[in-house]
């Protein structure tokens, strides 16, 4: 069934007379986090305003081909390419990045970068947030992985538990709508609740997939003396499947599809299109505008968008937030702007682990604990390309389907960092732009043309394997968010600047995975062409040898939860130990990034979290003491 | 009252071959409507119209699976099963024709006749002598010479009632093996969950199902699941703009929708395989495309044929058929004044037994397919 998104919603909200309202719940970002808080405050009675950076329109299917549309014509395929750049809530492009020379930040691109490593992190600013883009792996983390320091003395422990997490994982997961067989998911401690089934049921390995796995089943693999046999195994996924009858105690399940204002039938199944990244065609794939359209169907909701969050203000005698300025713009192609405010019970900073920071440094709150901002997080990607031996179909399927996971966890994380393997379906196309690079070169040095033209590409692409490394990076207080108001954007905002370097506790895991990569190119009898570029932006010399490192926009860290305020940023309900009704929520709140995508635990957490903000909002009844700036007085809202 | 023309399970296996047919007959002119349509515009119109066809194939599977539960065999190889057009279908007392076309006013109009739903003014007239025996209208009765059907809905009416009427008699009806019903899991259409028929029960709704969401006897705008039914899901092309619950059929009062009329490839109407240029690259593409489907129709068949899983595989080869499609769409038809090249759906009689003996050699599609 396709998702109704109330017509007129993204505009409806008059901003002026939304200042003159107390809200329950004030939302800055209308991202996956933003949404299920919004749609969970709303469900219980709750008036909620959501602040979106990005362009103001209906989430309509028309508006989503539109980005299609942008997408195809666009020479470059980055994570970015179907979005339109507003300069007023600019975003991050990978292809925008440059390498650093010491002593040389880059400031010629959004996020300011001070190196020493360049990161092509991205997050796209539009409604539905970077979900638009994602890739829709919905890996659990595992239980070691909220232990880190106790058990391997590196990076830090959760407040929370895989246990206390694990019922938000199945909410989360019915949330996006995960497809995945319980019994290919349970590994390395991974528990489920006693017949728990996943909504649908799991996507096929590709055809890439099982040619890898034919050879490279049963491989063994040693190391800091514990043994293991290699697999290739299907990820769980945030795309529409096969409905799964025996879901919720045999009541089943209805895949959400399309989005749009008017009755659309898409996107109830995946159909295997090749470009899950940056945009599923067809809306198979989990976005948050899904859960946006929900929330907003209650009335309860109000969206006000181009809206660029400019200033916390906090109370000085409390410490509690009393409202949000933001800087709304006209129109996303021109500098005009107003200023204004929003004000609620509790504030929710659901923007991004970089703009969730940046917003609170530019706002002068720089946290107790000195923390805001430190500890940025993201997966380090290291590929390594190689031809099969023969034809393996690449290119068919999704982006990613299978990959190795039984490196993900172990006593080998005393000394270096763990990671995922993933097997790309869309060959060296991370690595070297394929099938376009192929074709360029066909033409240009091949002179090929016509059938010859079509043959020779397939010939080319359909043996290509890209197997790509998730490697885990620990926090360290020294890889942080600042803010400079030498930096500014259009709006007048302070940009992020990101001062980031690759530990070695990674670059050990890192030249691990390239010598197993040889390991695996090896036993499959495939050709190695795994070459890393001293001129990439990503180059990292380690050990002797040099790498290409790239980042997996899998953004963490910036504002860590803990049991101790001395030593975190918010508690384990993501509640700002300094401000009491202030939540930072979202990939910001985890001390450790670990081996799996971020976005379904974030989920998890802020599923978790909402429950956090009703109980308060029940206890805290007390209408809150807001300064009105003399003009206008505030409105209770009725609930 | 006229008496039934349906007496016997071999009566009903006519029908619903009929009725197979007929689900199928109307997706060559929608589809040929829909690849008209030039690529990044119309949006609007490309989905209304992809619905519609892709929720035929939800009836086309809905009455497979009434033949197999009554044992009969669902064969979409068999000479005549696609139609030649123009073809004819019934708007009461009169017939219409059906053309493949490019998407346009007439084709629209076209949409909304076949799903109009028409009911008899009275029993008597639910079957009718056929106007001109020559034409090919494609609700005539199987049983009955020289007759046809006053309406779709009225058809689907009488298979219902000669179901019950022939269950009642004959309690060993349903004995088809159940293992080839087509499940929830093999098929998706997004409107309308597809439905096993094991007994007299689910066969009545699987059928009632076809004539309330398409062509049926008017059962309003949406039906239980909220779902607009076809003639409406038309009907908002003409009015400019989509229906939301409660409104009144002939007022939508949803968002607005615009159409871009000359924002089509337009193609020759009803082309034939004679319309190329013999030895042609476009004829050998033409020829393709038809070997082609009828591959797809096989593997159809298959599937219903006790291979379900078999329909997965059909939605990349529906990819293959669009690539195949917009190959010919996309390019004038030599001599054609301007007019574009498009599928003729003459299917090539020895298809169905070796999936690859009906394909022409030099075929364009070889290379990017392997």
């Amino acid at each position: 069934m396709y998702v109704k998104f109330p017509h007129g919603a993204a505009k409806r909200t008059d901003a002026a007379a939304a200042a003159e309202v107390l809200y329950d719940a004030v939302i800055v970002g209308g991202g996956i986090s933003g949404a299920i808080i919004a749609s969970r405050l709303a469900e219980a009675g709750k008036r909620v305003l959501i602040l979106e950076a990005g362009p103001a329109e209906d989430l309509t299917l028309r508006g989503y081909e539109g980005y299609l549309d942008r997408f195809y014509a666009s020479a470059d395929k980055d994570n970015q390419a179907p979005y339109p750049a507003v300069s007023n809530a600019p975003m991050p492009r990978s292809t925008e990045v440059r390498r650093i020379f010491p002593g040389a930040p880059d400031s010629s691109s959004y996020i300011v970068q001070s190196g020493p490593f360049a990161s092509d992190a991205t997050y796209t600013r539009v409604l539905g947030g970077t979900t638009m883009h994602w890739e829709a792996k919905t890996l659990r983390m595992l239980p070691e992985d909220f232990q880190m320091r106790t058990l391997y003395g590196e990076g830090a422990d959760w407040p929370l538990t895989y246990e206390d997490l694990a019922p938000y994982y199945n909410e989360a997961e019915r949330e996006i709508g995960v497809s995945a067989d319980v019994e290919d998911q349970a590994y390395l401690g991974i528990t489920f609740d006693e017949g728990y089934v996943y909504p649908m049921k799991g996507l096929p390995l590709s055809y890439l997939d099982q040619m890898v796995a034919k050879d490279l089943d049963g491989m063994p693999v040693e190391l800091d003396g514990e043994s293991r046999e290699l697999r290739v195994r299907p990820f769980a996924q945030g795309r529409n499947g096969v409905p799964n009858p025996d879901y919720d105690g045999g009541k089943g399940f209805v895949p959400q599809a399309a989005v749009s204002t008017y009755q659309v039938n898409v996107g109830g199944r995946c159909q295997g299109n090749n470009n899950c990244v940056p945009i599923c065609p067809v809306q198979a794939k989990y976005n948050a505008g899904k859960t946006l359209a929900v929330a907003l169907q209650t009335g309860r909701v109000d969206l006000v968008a181009q809206a660029v969050a400019h200033k916390v203000h906090i109370d000085p005698q409390t410490g509690r937030v009393t409202e949000i300025e933001y800087r709304r713009y006209d129109r996303p192609d021109s500098p005009g702007f107003t200023t204004m405010r929003a004000r609620g019970r509790l504030f929710v900073l659901a923007a991004n682990a970089v703009e969730n920071p940046r917003l609170m440094l530019a706002s002068g709150l720089r946290g107790s604990s000195g923390l805001m901002g430190r500890n940025f997080m993201d997966h380090a990607y290291l590929l390594a390309w190689a031809l099969m031996p023969e034809v393996a179909g690449t290119f068919r399927g999704t982006v990613c389907t299978g990959g190795i996971t039984d490196l993900r966890g172990g006593r080998f994380r005393r000394r270096q960092a763990a990671f995922g393997v993933d097997i790309h379906n869309d060959g060296w196309g991370w690595a070297r732009g394929a099938p376009m690079s192929d074709l360029i070169d066909l033409v240009d040095a091949g002179g090929r043309y016509g059938e010859s033209l079509r043959q020779g590409l397939v010939d080319r692409v359909s043996r290509q394997l890209q197997l790509a490394f998730m490697v885990e990076v620990p926090a360290n207080p020294s890889n942080r968010i600042t803010v400079d108001p030498a930096f500014t954007d259009h709006l007048g905002n302070m940009r992020p600047i990101l001062t980031y370097d690759i530990p070695d506790y990674t670059m050990r895991g890192v030249a691990y995975a390239r010598q197993l990569s040889k390991r695996i190119f090896a036993r499959l009898g495939a050709e190695d062409h795994t070459a890393y570029d001293p001129n990439f932006f990503g180059y990292v010399v380690y050990g002797g040898e040099g790498y290409e490192i790239r980042g997996g926009n899998h953004l963490a860290g910036t504002h860590m939860m803990g049991h101790d305020p001395s030593s975190s940023v918010v508690n384990a309900d993501q509640r700002s130990w300094d401000h009491g009704n202030l939540y930072m929520v979202g990939g910001g709140s985890m001390p450790t990034v670990s081996t799996s995508n971020v976005t379904l635990t974030i989920a998890a957490l802020c599923l978790r979290s909402s429950r956090a903000m009703l109980a308060q909002l029940d206890a805290d009844s007390a209408p809150i003491d807001v300064t009105s700036n003399g003009q206008g007085r505030l409105q209770e809202v009725t609930r | 009252m006229t008496a039934s023309t349906i007496n016997s399970r071999d009566d009903l296996i006519s029908y619903l071959n009929a009725a197979i047919a007929l689900e199928h007959g109307t997706l060559p002119p929608y589809l040929t409507a829909y690849y008209s349509l030039h690529p990044t515009t119309n949006s609007d119109a490309a989905h209304i119209i992809r619905v519609v066809a892709v929720e035929e194939m939800l009836h086309l599977t809905l009455a497979a699976n009434v033949m197999n539960a009554i044992g009969g065999t669902p064969d979409l190889t068999r000479p005549g099963f696609v139609p030649s057009y123009p073809a004819y279908l019934p708007d009461g007392e009169d017939d219409f024709t059906v053309d493949l076309r490019s998407f346009s006013p007439e084709a629209v109009e076209t949409f909304c006749k076949i799903e109009r739903p028409g009911r008899a003014p009275n029993e008597n007239a639910r079957l009718l002598p056929k106007a001109d025996d020559t034409r090919r209208v494609l609700i005539s009765s199987p049983t009955v010479e020289g007759m046809r059907f006053y309406s779709i809905g009225e058809f689907y009416a009488e298979i219902i009632e000669g179901l019950q009427k022939v269950a009642a008699g004959d309690p060993g009806l349903f004995s088809g093996n159940p293992e080839l019903q087509v499940g929830s899991e093999y098929f998706y259409s997004g409107g309308g969950a597809v439905i096993k028929v094991t007994d007299l029960d689910s066969a009545c709704r699987a059928l009632k199902f076809i004539a309330d969401q398409g062509e049926g006897l008017d059962s309003g705008l949406y039906d239980a699941d909220g779902e607009l039914a076809h003639y409406y899901r038309f009907r908002q092309l003409q009015l400019g703009r989509y229906y939301q619950v409660g409104d009144h059929a002939d007022e939508p009062t949803g968002p607005s929708l615009s159409v871009a009329w000359d924002d089509v490839y337009k193609v020759k109407v009803n082309a034939r395989l004679a319309d190329y240029p013999a030895g042609s690259e476009i004829a050998a593409a033409v020829r393709n495309f038809n070997a082609e489907y009828a591959d797809f129709l096989a593997m159809l068949t298959k599937a219903f044929g006790g291979q379900p899983g078999l329909l997965q595989d059909a939605v990349w080869f529906m990819f293959r058929l669009r690539d195949s499609f917009n190959r010919l769409v996309r390019n004038p038809l030599p001599g054609g004044g301007g007019l574009h090249a498009a599928p003729t759906f003459e299917i090539p009689s020895i298809a169905g037994s070796d999936p690859h003996a009906a394909r022409s050699s030099g075929a364009t599609a070889q290379a990017v397919t392997r």
